[in-house]
């Protein structure tokens, strides 16, 4: 099998349609992952690349181990300009984790994301694991991600140790992730929708997201999707025709429920003015600061894992992608709105043409045999419900973990965030933090 | 508008449980979310070797603080899952704390519980979670678990706070936070730990940044073992600082004391 990527040797300069997702220091070999999206490519360099200011603040904080510090530079000083911290123990964000905020008034000047009170260290831990007990960890290290998670280091995992891998395995981790993908963003919605104090949306919103969580338990066993993925297959089949339109027709109920009532939700005149015009984040902005995932396509950036990087079922299933123009927090909001019923639509595809072919095996035995020295090293991409999730994975010649560099998608939103709020007022913190579906744990992993 | 809401309301029905007058049905509690239990003793041995977390102590006892229900020891069958034992085991689990607790401690703890008796304030306070828990706490106020009903409140403030919810597993730059917020809390306090990670530190005990187990840095009265627990699981914790516990739990609860 050859390794899915191809290292390119020369990157001049970079264009403003290029914008850098991961850097990875692999022995002692820097390469820069790139996407082109434009041409809608993943691009592997490893020459130096040339790059402006923010750029460089991006690619700091993307190193692993680097401690996290978003201050993205510029003193603001000056009569009745407020700095003043927030968290990490504070009221509407329910984890722990920080701003400094800097303020004039009611209108917020400066915004600094304080993300290092949840370090838990997982890179570091997981190295010289067996895949199959790293990825206990790997799951926990953000558990309203956790099938995305699982299913991004298994498949860098299985490219590198060459595991043919039944497809109906990979179709059913696709399952998982789109459930996943339709319970946040009606997690986010109800949480905007409390920030908005529109208390039945809220309701019924929530009550949608339980029921959602309610279906992940009877069918995968856990309600967070936590322990149904393993290196070399799924521990969950879905075996019969009846279970599956079963899964489908509940899941169909609650969206069809929730795409009937959001019109509703969204005739509120209260709750539209909060989300319109709120937390604006330009074309520019995005593409410079690498905004990933429902936010970044919200500001017209046409990317999305599932068809810019498809692993196994999305190639044969139509991925129905929405961009929006606008950049405010009702543009995300709407794109949220859509991806949800485009996720039921993946649903229907996915549960429709599974393949009947091959039970996953119970127990894997990782042998080193099927190692290969020169494609020790791989890497995968998955559009998790906020963004596009990058595990780089380097594997030795035991089957052990040597390097595990995660990239989550919350960690490159933040700096999107910071810069949008800028010159809003201090009051729509709230619809702007929800709206990008930020995750501390996500980021500080 | 309005008339549409009331009669979409009632079209609906009730949606909350019937919990705590009525035991839980098994969609509320699904079955990666209790424990498993031991039968086979011959096996333990491998069963043990098979935990990540160490939970697995012989062939009677596993620690619920430490089990993140991964099921491997019950996927290679050395275990086997009955619904109905492993609730029972889950809510003798609630007092595991103070293990050489006697009756006075109990006595304590039961008149510091009558005085919430009708109605207390919680505040969630993350040391290093995965989210999952934080959102399951959150999730109490939904309608189907609807927390007010109880006469639960959320609150965001430590100094009007009754009960501290603590999830995650405790890190280095958390620790000293934990500790002022438990200060500033007004006397009489329960601590309530949620999750293996905050009780025993799960599978991130091993990790660079962790501290301790929560209950080693701030005196914790009750814990809610489970990864993540479910929110009826939480209430079963919540409804213990109250005194109002479920019947047949009682005797549980003196029964775990006695033996310890």
């Amino acid at each position: 099998m050859i390794p899915n990527f191809v290292i390119q040797k020369q990157v001049a300069e970079i264009n403003t349609n290029v914008q850098i997702s991961s850097i990875f220091e692999i022995d002692g070999r820097t390469l820069a992952l790139l996407s082109d999206i434009e041409n809608r490519k993943t691009i592997l360099s490893d020459i130096p690349l040339r790059l402006g200011e923010e750029s460089e603040i991006f690619l700091k904080d993307v190193q692993p181990g680097h401690q996290i510090d978003l201050d993205m530079g510029g003193k603001v000083e000056g009569y009745g300009i407020f700095a003043f911290p927030y968290g990490p123990v504070s009221s509407g964000v329910p984890e722990s984790g920080g701003f400094k905020l800097i303020t004039y008034g009611e209108r917020i000047v400066k915004i600094i994301p304080q993300i290092n009170f949840k370090k838990r260290g997982i890179e570091r831990k997981v190295i010289g694991m067996q895949p199959n007990d790293a990825l206990l960890l790997i799951e926990r290290s953000a558990g309203n991600f956790s099938a995305s998670y699982s299913t991004c280091f298994v498949t860098a995992v299985e490219t590198i140790l060459n595991l043919e891998v039944p497809s109906r395995s990979k179709w059913i981790r696709a399952i998982a992730i789109e459930l996943e993908r339709i319970y946040n963003h009606l997690h986010v919605f109800g949480r905007l929708s409390e920030a908005a104090t529109q208390n039945v949306s809220a309701a019924e919103t929530h009550v949608l997201k339980e029921r959602v969580l309610r279906i992940n338990a009877k069918y995968f066993g856990h309600r967070y999707l936590f322990g149904f993925n393993r290196v070399g297959g799924v521990s969950h089949n879905l075996l019969s025709k009846e279970e599956r339109r079963s899964l489908l027709n509940e899941i169909k109920e609650i969206t069809n429920k929730f795409s009937n009532l959001v019109t509703y939700f969204l005739s509120s005149r209260i709750f539209l003015d909060r989300l319109q015009n709120t937390a604006r984040l330009s074309n520019q902005d995005a593409l410079k600061m690498g905004a990933v995932g429902p936010s970044a396509r919200a500001s017209a950036i046409e990317w999305d894992d599932r068809l810019t990087y498809p692993i196994e079922p999305y190639n044969d299933v139509f991925v129905d992608l929405k961009t929006d123009e606008e950049g405010d927090t009702m543009a995300r909001t709407m794109v949220r709105i859509h991806e949800i019923q485009s996720s039921v639509f993946l649903l229907e595809q996915l549960l429709d043409k599974m393949p009947v072919d091959g039970h996953a095996p119970s127990k894997l035995d990782v042998s080193s045999e099927r190692y290969d020295e020169q494609a020790s090293f791989s890497f995968c991409r998955i559009e998790s419900p906020s963004g596009d999730l990058i595990h780089a994975v380097q594997i030795d010649k035991t089957g052990r973990i040597k390097l595990l560099h995660m990239r989550p998608s919350s960690l490159v939103n933040w700096l999107p965030l910071a810069k949008s709020l800028e010159g809003n007022v201090f009051t729509d913190f709230q619809f702007a933090y929800e709206s990008y579906g930020l995750s501390y744990a996500d980021s500080d992993r | 508008m309005v008339k549409f809401w009331v009669l979409h309301g009632i079209k609906n029905g009730i949606l909350t449980t019937k919990y705590p007058k009525k035991e839980p049905t098994p969609e509320e509690i699904p079955l990666k979310s209790v424990p498993p239990t031991s039968v086979q003793e011959s096996n333990w041995t491998v069963g043990k070797e098979l935990c990540p977390t160490g939970a697995i102590e012989n062939e009677a006892n596993i620690d619920l603080g430490k089990c993140i229900y991964c099921r491997r020891c019950s996927d290679a069958s050395f275990f086997f899952e009955d619904g109905t034992k492993s609730r029972k085991t889950a809510l003798q689990a609630k007092i595991l704390q103070n293990k050489d607790a006697n009756k006075d401690l109990y006595a304590a703890f039961k008149t510091k519980a009558k005085t919430f008796q009708k109605s207390f304030h919680i505040l969630m306070i993350d040391v290093g979670s995965c989210n999952a828990c934080n959102i399951e706490v959150l999730n109490l106020a939904n309608p189907y678990y609807d927390l007010t009903r109880l006469g639960i409140f959320f609150t965001n403030s430590p100094k009007h706070a009754d009960v501290l919810v603590v999830v995650g597993a405790l890190n280095k730059a958390m620790t000293n936070v934990l500790k002022q917020t438990y200060e500033s809390m007004p006397e009489p306090k329960f601590v309530i730990s949620i999750g293996a990670c905050a009780i025993s530190g799960g599978v991130f005990k091993d990790t660079e940044s962790f501290v301790s187990p929560v209950q080693d840095v701030i005196p914790t009265d009750v814990i809610v073992p489970g990864c993540p627990p479910t929110p009826i699981q939480i209430l079963e914790g919540l409804l213990l600082c109250m005194d109002r516990c479920v019947k047949g739990q009682e005797t549980d609860m003196i029964k775990s004391k006695g033996e310890t």
